[in-house]
């Protein structure tokens, strides 16, 4: 499992706003490093790293929730949370037919026909959970999902405040450097919730 | 299970004090639990303690290192370890009713089979067409999957027992308050008009006028 990146300059005495700009950033550029080969079931791992980069970036919304304005935030969690579902429905089948293999592999061969029983719609589960993980993505791609994480984190921090954190800053220059495929989201820093 | 509400979060105060805030009432969440998930056929319970330990797990992540005294540090491995542990009791509870569910199938599919067998005008059923049937050879397995998922059950809810046990004998909650209370030395910034780089220069220049 991949190790969470640390947040730099994360200090107890730091406001919570500058704080959620900066750590939502950086789990939200987690989230799509992950994401590369996530659709290959012959290597679980890598829907396993994607899906626990979602719980975290997850997790870290809802801490920082009021710091965001409530409009931007309410519909991104909830997409945040749909891709989650998602890296879930493949992974649930993924590790149980893992254990499924281990568990075939200690015990004598005579159990092998009743666990084989038990596996085979176990599979088709993850086929089916794996389109639907490939219909999240797409739809993460297509919407610019990481953009308007991006740009949801740096909207903690009030454009008056002097100093931005390089996160965020880092954050907003990456949406800015997408190709204009995408929709871009208007971004226009609405008022706090 | 709907996490409760946060109250008094205030974006501009210190991430800190407002990270207490979440800890506090996160541990109440999961401490809410106790006695009810004490009981092993509190299925519910378990599963909904195990999120509360997840949320919890998930504050601390952020927090403990930056904002908390050093117990915070303990106590995330302390909730992981909990949240792990009611993880695997709770696939337990999922898996067992599946392999059930699949023996009830392939038993009804069997029985299809041994009833269509049978000649149509046969008075009663002979015993050897429930026989040799597509499933046959599964039920060892099958069974032998639910003794083991039932019997493993059994002995993770043994052991969150005493790790729930321990934390209590050990202060997990009073000793988180505590730990979520203090903070850590803070960080001096370098001045902005570089004081330290003129004094290390002054010292330089003494020594080499020496």
């Amino acid at each position: 499992m991949a190790k969470a990146r640390d947040i730099e300059g994360l200090q107890a005495d730091m406001p919570f706003e500058k704080a959620a700009a900066a750590t939502v950033a950086v789990r939200a550029e987690e989230l799509f490093e992950q994401s590369e080969n996530v659709l290959d079931t012959t290597d679980i791992e890598r829907v396993h790293d994607m899906r626990v980069a979602s719980r975290r970036l997850r997790a870290v919304l809802e801490i920082y929730a009021p710091c965001f304005p409530g409009d931007q935030f309410k519909p991104l969690l909830r997409e945040v949370k749909d891709l989650a579902d998602a890296l879930g429905e493949r992974r649930d089948p993924d590790v149980l037919l893992d254990r499924l293999a281990t568990l075939e592999a200690a015990l004598p061969k005579a159990n092998a026909p009743g666990i084989e029983a038990f596996a085979a719609p176990v599979r088709e589960e993850q086929q089916r959970g794996n389109e639907t993980l490939a219909a999240a993505l797409e739809r993460a791609e297509r919407t610019n999902l990481k953009g308007r994480l991006a740009l949801l984190a740096a909207s903690a921090v009030e454009p008056s405040d002097e100093e931005v954190p390089e996160a965020a800053e880092a954050a907003v220059a990456a949406l800015a450097s997408d190709d204009g495929e995408s929709e871009r989201p208007t971004g226009d820093g609405a008022a706090r919730a | 299970m709907k996490a409760r509400k946060v109250k008094g979060l205030e974006p501009r105060g210190t991430l800190a004090d407002n990270a207490e805030r979440i800890v506090r009432v996160r541990l109440d969440e999961l401490q809410s639990f106790i006695p009810k998930a004490l009981d092993p056929d509190e299925v519910t319970a378990l599963h909904d303690m195990r999120i509360a330990a997840k949320r919890l797990r998930y504050v601390l992540e952020v927090t403990a290192e930056s904002c908390f005294g050093p117990y915070a540090a303990t106590a995330l491995k302390r909730t992981k370890e909990l949240q792990d542990l009611l993880g695997e009791i709770h696939d337990c509870d999922v898996q067992l009713p599946r392999v059930m569910e699949r023996m009830e199938e392939l038993r009804a599919a069997d029985a299809r089979t041994a009833r269509e067998r049978a000649p149509r005008d046969a008075d009663d059923l002979d015993p050897k067409y429930a026989t040799r049937t597509a499933s046959a050879r599964a039920w060892r397995g099958l069974e032998t999957m639910a003794i083991y998922i039932k019997a493993r059950r059994e002995l993770l809810f043994e052991r969150f027992l005493e790790l729930w046990t321990r934390l209590e004998r050990d202060g997990f909650r009073a000793r988180l308050v505590f730990a979520a209370s203090e903070r850590p030395e803070p960080v001096t910034p370098a001045s902005q008009d570089g004081n330290g780089a003129r004094a290390r220069a002054a010292v330089q220049s003494r020594a080499a006028s020496r």
